[in-house]
C-alpha cells in the first residue's frame, strides 16, 4: 500500500496546497473549496463499500492514516486526505493510474478552457 | 443608470479567491467522475452527500444543551431519549439529511457532565464523529496522535487543550464506535443563570460539546491546537 504512485508524487512536489494557495491569493478560507465534495464523495464510496476492492469505512481511515504518515507526510490536512484517498484507490485496482493520469490532463484543459 | 451606478466599493464587498486551478482541485474532480463513470456511486449520490456535508454543523448540539440548561424536562428527555430531544433542534438521527443516512448513522447517546465527572469523547478505531448534530469533526480529532493519547493519558491532552481539571474530577473517555455515536452536554456555568437560549449557545462551542473545552462567559470560539503527527515507534530511531 506505500509504494510510491508518481502520477500523485508529481502533484504532491507542484506543493498547490491550500495553505500556501490562500496565503498567496490573500484568502482566509480554513480550508480548501473542494473539501466538502471530497466528504461527499468519502460518504457515496463508504455506502459502496460491498463491491469489490472498494474499502469500506474502516479501511479507508486506516489507509489515509498510514499513508498521511508515511508517504504523504509532508501534506497538511484535507490534502492528505484526498491524495491518501487517490492512492488507496489505485493501489486496489478501482481505478488504473494510467486512466488517472489521463483523466488530470482532461479535467485541467476543461477547467482552464 | 449605469450597472455600478451605486455607492459600494467591489473591492471591500468581494472576498478574495484563489484564482487559479490547483492539482487538487482537479484530483478531486478525477476521482469524482471515474468513479462515477465505474458504477460506485451515481451523481446524485454524491450531491446529496456534499449538500449534507455543507449543511451540518454544531449549532443543532449546542441548542440541545442550551434547552437542557433552560429547562429540567428537557434535559430529563435528552438524556433518557436523546433522539427525540434531537429533533426538537431539526436533527432526524433516522433521516439526517432526508433521504437516508451517510455511512455514520449510529444510536446515539448524550453523556452529561455533573460537578464529580467530566466527559469526552474519541474514536480510537477511526474517527466516529456525532456528525448530523455535530457537524464535521476538527481535524485533530481524526488524527492518531488524539486518539491514542487520549484514551491513555485523558489529563494530559485536556491540559493541551488548556483544560485542567482537579483530581478529584473524574474524566471519562467515552470512545465512539460504528454503532453509537456520543455528544457531552456539560455543565452550565456561573453568572449565566439569567441568560437565554440564544446568549447560551454561543458559549457552548463544538470543543464544549466534544469535552475538550468548557463553557465560560465570553468565550464563543474553539481552542486552536497545532496537529502534532504520530510517532511511529518503528521509525523513531
Amino acid at each position: 500500500m506505500t509504494e510510491r504512485i508518481k502520477t500523485l508524487d508529481e502533484i504532491v512536489e507542484r506543493n498547490q496546497v491550500w495553505p500556501v494557495m490562500a496565503a498567496k491569493w490573500g484568502v482566509q478560507n480554513p480550508v480548501p473549496p473542494w473539501k466538502t465534495s471530497l466528504d461527499g464523495l468519502c460518504d457515496a464510496l463508504d455506502r459502496a463499500a460491498c463491491d469489490e476492492n472498494i474499502p469500506d469505512f474502516k479501511q479507508r481511515r486506516d489507509e489515509e492514516d498510514a499513508l498521511s504518515a508515511s508517504v504523504y507526510a509532508s501534506l497538511p490536512y484535507p490534502e492528505n486526505q484526498l491524495v491518501a484517498l487517490a492512492h488507496s484507490l489505485v493501489a486496489r485496482g478501482v481505478i488504473d493510474e494510467a486512466e488517472l493520469k489521463q483523466r488530470l490532463a482532461i479535467i485541467r484543459d476543461r477547467l482552464e478552457a | 443608470m449605469s450597472d455600478h451606478d451605486h455607492d459600494h466599493d467591489h473591492e471591500r464587498t468581494v472576498a478574495p479567491m484563489v484564482d487559479e486551478i490547483t492539482d487538487f482541485e482537479v484530483l478531486e474532480i478525477a476521482l469524482r467522475e471515474l468513479c462515477i463513470e465505474k458504477g460506485i456511486f451515481t451523481a446524485e449520490e454524491h450531491r446529496l452527500m456534499t449538500e449534507f456535508a455543507e449543511q451540518i454543523g454544531p449549532t443543532p448540539a449546542a441548542h440541545l444543551v442550551a434547552k437542557a440548561w433552560l429547562d429540567p424536562e428537557f434535559k430529563k428527555l435528552a438524556l433518557a431519549e436523546p433522539m427525540t430531544a434531537s429533533k426538537e433542534v431539526g436533527v432526524d438521527w433516522l433521516h439526517p439529511t432526508g433521504w437516508g443516512t451517510p455511512s455514520d448513522f449510529t444510536a446515539f447517546q448524550i453523556l452529561a457532565d455533573t460537578p464529580t465527572v467530566h466527559n469526552v469523547i474519541v474514536c480510537a478505531l477511526c474517527s466516529c464523529y456525532p456528525r448530523p448534530i455535530l457537524g464535521n469533526s476538527p481535524e485533530w480529532y481524526r488524527t492518531p496522535n488524539y486518539r491514542r493519547r487520549l484514551v491513555r493519558w485523558p489529563r494530559q491532552v485536556l491540559a493541551e487543550f488548556g483544560l485542567y481539571l482537579p483530581d478529584e474530577i473524574t474524566v471519562h473517555v467515552q470512545d465512539s464506535n460504528q454503532k453509537h455515536r456520543f455528544m457531552v452536554m456539560p455543565l452550565q456555568p456561573e453568572g449565566t443563570e439569567d441568560w437565554s437560549e440564544d446568549q447560551l449557545v454561543e458559549i457552548i462551542t463544538r470543543d464544549c460539546l466534544i469535552g475538550v473545552a468548557l463553557p465560560k462567559a465570553g468565550v464563543t470560539t474553539n481552542v486552536i491546537t497545532d496537529t502534532r503527527p504520530a510517532i511511529h515507534p518503528g521509525n523513531a530511531g
